[in-house]
């Protein structure tokens, strides 16, 4: 079920709660590109990942290449 | 020939054989660099001065029979992320006007133990987050845009206000703007070459690369720059090769993928034909064209921005609060909106990378290269936001730009567009060449041989 539309003062909650205070007339254009980022990212969750770990220390190759130094 | 007109390749060789000074080298540059910039605006900053006395040193250990390399005295332009000791890195950004870069980042020092003399420093898209660079108009058609973030870097590059130039590549930006701009652009594969001292959009996903008129001239630079550095915890070692290709053009046995989904899909019609064509060419030459399936496809996107946002909110997370006017309104929303990005989705892109590199190396197993445009569409008129598909379907223009780039940053395969013709209106079509992680020679042998049947566009009117 998608979630339902970010609304502007939720949008002003939010970022607050992460530190970031914005003034009122950033609110609804805030909202709405959250919003859009959202639906983009959200797609992620149809993936089942099972014990696939995040890509956080990443190597193009799958291995190190250092292994020298 | 005038000087500004030589590509690294044939410059350093004039300057090795005494019949062109690096002095006359970067004084035509600069000359070049006067006569084009009123209009094409690709530099933030013109380091006349100083290009000038790393010239006159060049020309001095060169009387002296000290040759540094095929470097030695070329000018060359560095895109405004990448730190110059004691010179502002603007990010051609207000938020940056008062900066003042400590040390060299590493490709800098490199360039300049290689004896490159830098003639100013390059726009990009502000903090590279864009794929316009709204400042710069394209080198081709001053009324369209230059492509980014690299914008800069690439107008210098193919109107010759600069031998080579180096980008950033997060989710395009050195080869969209190539490819708009007709010249050369190689994204490494990532951890090649070290970040430290380059201004961040996204630590999981830059990569700093050359900009040049030729293939060759991509390895001449690269060869420069790849290499440890524990300053950039994403740096690996160098596998000792030779990127320099050879002489000759014979690709028998290569195994060119020409992908069946994905990069043909919303392509423009004329950009599809060049690249096609381009593809035939590559098997005139000898190489074998296999199908492949590109994987997971509809979680490129999502990936790519559930690295790049919340990233790109983080690194800004002082200046946003601190001064959030000075950002140009394009980048400030979206640094604003990264902010609320749960780390749920964070993770989920980095595990979904994780998936992304395993199914790619995969399909890598049966071809040596990829083969695909590099970008679906040439450069728009400056201004345009959107574009419509044949099947009716509307993107943004930024996003038709990203789409076909991002799959090389997220998995980190190297990745390098060359031109491969121009379409009706006259704007340069580019063809994309992927490899399997650390093959950077090998997508460079491949362009280089495919560039030698004559292919290279030559300067840009730059208007």
């Amino acid at each position: 079920m998608p979630a339902p539309d970010l609304t502007p003062p939720e949008a002003a909650r939010w970022a607050a709660r992460s530190g970031l205070p914005l003034a009122p007339d950033r609110h609804a254009e805030v909202a709405l590109t959250a919003d859009h980022i959202h639906s983009v990212v959200s797609v992620l969750r149809e993936l089942d990942f099972g014990d696939t770990p995040p890509a956080t220390a990443y190597r193009a190759g799958g291995e190190r290449h250092d292994a020298s130094v | 020939m005038r000087p500004y007109e030589l590509t690294v390749a044939e410059a350093a060789e004039a300057v090795r054989t005494r019949r062109l000074s690096p002095v006359e080298l970067v004084d035509s540059v600069l000359e070049r660099i006067e006569h084009v910039e009123p209009r094409l605006r690709a530099f933030t900053t013109v380091t006349a001065g100083p290009a000038r006395r790393a010239a006159r040193r060049a020309e001095d250990e060169i009387a002296g029979g000290f040759l540094r390399g095929p470097l030695h005295g070329i000018p060359a332009g560095l895109k405004d992320l990448i730190d110059v000791a004691g010179t502002a890195t603007t990010a051609s950004s207000r938020v940056r006007a008062d900066h003042r870069a400590e040390a060299d980042s590493t490709v800098a020092a490199r360039l300049t133990a290689a004896g490159a003399a830098f003639v100013g420093k390059t726009h990009t898209h502000e903090f590279a987050y864009g794929l316009t660079t709204p400042q710069t108009g394209n080198a081709w058609d001053l009324g369209r845009v230059a492509g980014g973030s690299s914008g800069g870097s690439a107008v210098a590059v193919a109107a010759g206000a600069a031998t080579f130039a180096l980008g950033t590549d997060t989710g395009g930006s050195i080869r969209v703007p190539a490819s708009l701009n007709g010249v050369v652009g190689l994204k490494p594969t990532y951890g090649l070459v070290p970040r430290y001292g380059v201004t961040s959009l996204s630590w999981s996903l830059d990569h700093v690369g050359p900009l040049t008129r030729t293939v060759e001239d991509a390895a001449l630079v690269l060869a420069a720059l790849a290499g440890h550095d524990p300053r950039d915890p994403a740096s690996v070692a160098a596998p000792a090769v030779d990127y320099r290709p050879g002489p000759g053009t014979d690709l028998t046995g290569l195994r060119v993928g020409v992908p069946r989904n994905y990069y043909f899909d919303r392509v423009d019609p004329e950009v599809e034909a060049s690249v096609r064509r381009a593809i035939e060419r590559l098997e005139e030459l000898g190489a074998r064209a296999v199908e492949v399936e590109i994987p997971m496809t509809r979680y490129i996107q999502a990936t790519q921005w559930g690295l790049m946002v919340p990233e790109a909110s983080a690194y800004h997370e002082r200046t946003l609060r601190a001064v959030p006017d000075l950002y140009a309104a394009d980048v400030r929303v979206l640094l604003e909106a990264g902010e609320l990005m749960t780390a749920g989705d964070y993770l989920r892109a980095q595990r979904a990378r994780t998936l992304m590199r395993q199914a790619w190396l995969e399909m890598l197993e049966d071809v040596d290269v990829i083969a695909a445009p590099t970008v679906p569409l040439t450069a728009v008129k400056a201004g345009r936001s959107s574009v419509t598909w044949g099947d009716g379907e509307v993107e943004s223009v930024s996003d038709a730009y990203v789409r076909l780039s991002a799959p090389a940053d997220i998995t980190g395969v190297p990745a390098l567009t060359v031109p491969v013709g121009r379409d009706t209106a006259g704007m340069p079509i580019g063809m994309q060449l992927m490899g399997k992680p650390f093959g950077d020679a090998t997508v460079l042998r491949v362009g280089h041989a495919y560039e030698l049947t004559g292919t290279a566009l030559g300067l840009a009117p730059a208007a």
